[in-house]
């Protein structure tokens, strides 16, 4: 007698399987694209998915296991499909659990330099008007230290806030000091252009461990044009700038953003090998916001999501070669997405959160004391609209300003999941809802997503990740290293 | 396509059988074609009635756009399908995910 079953003991019996929740989209050549409860997902011919739902799909069909194997159907004898899906929803909801981890400090609204599309409406006149106090950080630091996330990250924002250095030296150290007792994981940024860099300050940034995100926008000639400040020298101030930081707080503490400006789009290769002449390992190609001077110069409306979507296939796919000439190098907006795509983890961006991330996931203490939802919320302000705005660190308790009508509201009416279009669209499980872009180009935070350029940059951005998945398993192997970095 | 015939042509009317195709998969389609066509639904003599006009500047699609709304409606009532037939499975996985949150009623 045989210690063994023999192999067709374990073929499942034909045509008992049950459906588990799933989306689908279509893709380009009769493909459609699946995806289940948690963003996995499987692209089939859309013959294939016919017999799926019809329940004419053979166990001995590869697409079976493949289906069953990423909880898009189980046999009827089988609980731990469900049991799995429910672990990965808590685990890709992990995050709202434990609320708010960035605290956004805006320390100044002064700025040295005066961009075009800067989406902060920038003060340049040497006002201390335009300072945040003591006093006001001292209220900010008790509302950070009330939320529960073990990790804390404060994050120093402008303007410039180098040229309110003061303050940030006080909030790091007075942080320092509660978290003695909170013991909670601390990490502080300063967003930065580097131009104002000194001995002294990275001496300090040193000593705390501080991270210095930056801005390049290009070669000289294109980050100089989109970045004008007295002297026309913000690119050699950068060049320096990094340079000294890096030798001062290590290559891995300073990172660089771009944004892209009219100029940039015929650009995207340009800018991608400055990158790369100063070792940075990485590139967000990042899109203009609706917001501040981007509105007032007009350089939002200087191009739409389909030449931005051209600028970005393009960058990515010279990215992507540059890979498998063994260059290691990531962009970051798919390093996002991909990372929802492949994982059960969710990165916690907040433009890529459902609910949003506003509020939630980050927080914006103004200069001034108002507290915002999210740093574009604070951007629209500075545009007179004051409608994501949930409340004052010196009127308001740690519970007025989260309970607030203002911010429960936003996150209410734009929940994805009860959005129209969104609740049937495959990409909503790696999507976001958006709430402040929306309300600022519709005026309400829902907005019509058919309509919306947030939705066809997702969706346009998603299907060209997907389109080289399915033709290109190279870039898929690549794709693959940036969801799963350690 | 089965369930739908062509009336008119200026503004374009389809005639819908609402046992091939629902009212809700109707809705949703239309509303997938917002920024490319004004779609108008009635019920007339228990059929569903879409008027459909194309959105200013999109007129040169209009044949290809209406043609993709028709795809539509097929993925819309497949949507429905699924929708329905996985909802205990959809009840069941979140129950299982907030099992241990303490919110449960």
């Amino acid at each position: 007698m045989s210690k063994f079953s023999t192999l067709d003991k374990y073929v499942s019996q034909q045509g008992k399987y049950e459906l588990l929740p799933f989306r689908f989209e279509s893709l380009e050549d009769n493909d459609v694209v699946l995806t289940n409860f948690v963003g996995e997902f499987v692209i089939l011919k859309r013959d294939k998915l016919d017999e799926v739902v019809q329940k004419r799909l053979s166990p001995t069909d590869e697409t079976y296991s493949l289906l069953r194997s990423r909880h898009f159907i189980k046999e009827v004898s089988d609980t731990a499909s469900i049991e799995l899906l429910g672990l990965k929803t808590r685990t890709k909801h992990s995050n709202i659990r434990n609320f708010t981890n960035l605290h956004l400090f805006v320390v100044s609204l002064r700025c040295d330099h005066s961009c075009q599309y800067c989406q902060v409406s920038r003060q340049s006149e040497n006002k201390a008007a335009f300072d945040m106090t003591e006093e006001t950080a001292d209220k900010a630091l008790q509302i950070v230290f009330r939320s529960p996330n073990p990790a804390i990250k404060i994050e120093f924002q402008g303007g410039e806030p180098l040229l309110n250095f003061d303050l940030v030296r006080y909030v790091v150290i007075k942080a320092k000091q509660i978290n003695e007792v909170e013991k909670r994981d601390l990490q502080f940024v300063i967003t930065t252009t580097l131009s104002l860099i000194t001995d002294e300050i990275l001496d300090f940034c040193k000593e705390h461990k501080i991270f210095l995100s930056s801005s390049l926008d290009g070669p000289e000639d294109l980050h100089n044009r989109n970045r004008p400040r007295p002297g026309k020298d913000s690119y050699s101030r950068f060049v320096d700038g990094l340079q000294k930081a890096r030798d001062k707080l290590g290559y891995d503490s300073v990172s660089a953003l771009m944004t892209t400006s009219p100029a940039s789009l015929t650009r995207v290769r340009d800018i991608i090998d400055e990158y790369l002449k100063h070792d940075l390992d990485g590139i967000f190609l990042r899109h203009l916001s609706p917001y501040g001077f981007a509105i007032k110069t007009k350089s939002y409306e200087a191009y739409n999501v389909d030449r931005w979507l051209e600028f970005y296939r393009e960058g990515l796919d010279y990215i992507v070669e540059l890979n498998k000439q063994g260059v290691r190098f990531t962009e970051h907006f798919a390093s996002l997405l991909l990372t929802k795509m492949f994982t059960s983890s969710d990165p916690g961006f907040v433009d890529l959160m459902n609910p949003s991330g506003a509020g939630i996931s980050a927080v914006v203490f103004n200069y001034d004391g108002d507290v915002y939802a999210s740093d574009e919320s604070r951007m629209l302000r500075e545009m007179g609209d004051t409608t994501f705005k949930i409340g004052n660190l010196h009127t308001n308790s740690y519970e007025e300003i989260f309970t607030s009508e203002a911010l429960l509201n936003a996150l209410d009416d734009s929940f994805t999941l009860s959005a129209p279009m969104c609740t049937d669209c495959a990409f909503e499980p790696w999507c976001g809802s958006e709430p402040v872009f929306h309300h600022a180009i519709f005026g309400d935070v829902l907005g019509r997503k058919p309509e919306s350029e947030f939705c066809k940059r997702i969706m346009g951005v998603v299907r060209h990740l997907l389109n080289k998945m399915q033709t290109d398993p190279e870039a898929k192997e690549i794709f693959m290293r940036w969801a799963n970095k350690c | 396509m089965s369930g739908l015939f062509f009336t008119q042509i200026q503004t374009m009317k389809l005639e819908i059988d609402e046992q091939i195709y629902c009212l809700e998969a109707v809705q949703k389609a239309a509303y997938r074609f917002i920024d490319r066509l004004t779609i108008l639904i009635t019920k007339v003599d228990g059929k569903l009635v879409c008027e459909v006009d194309a959105v200013a500047g999109t007129e040169k699609h209009f044949d290809e756009n209406v043609a993709n709304f028709k795809r539509e409606l097929l993925d819309q009532q497949l949507r429905k399908k699924i929708k329905e037939e996985t909802e205990p499975a959809r009840n069941l996985i979140l129950a299982y995910a907030f099992s241990r949150s303490g919110l449960q009623g």
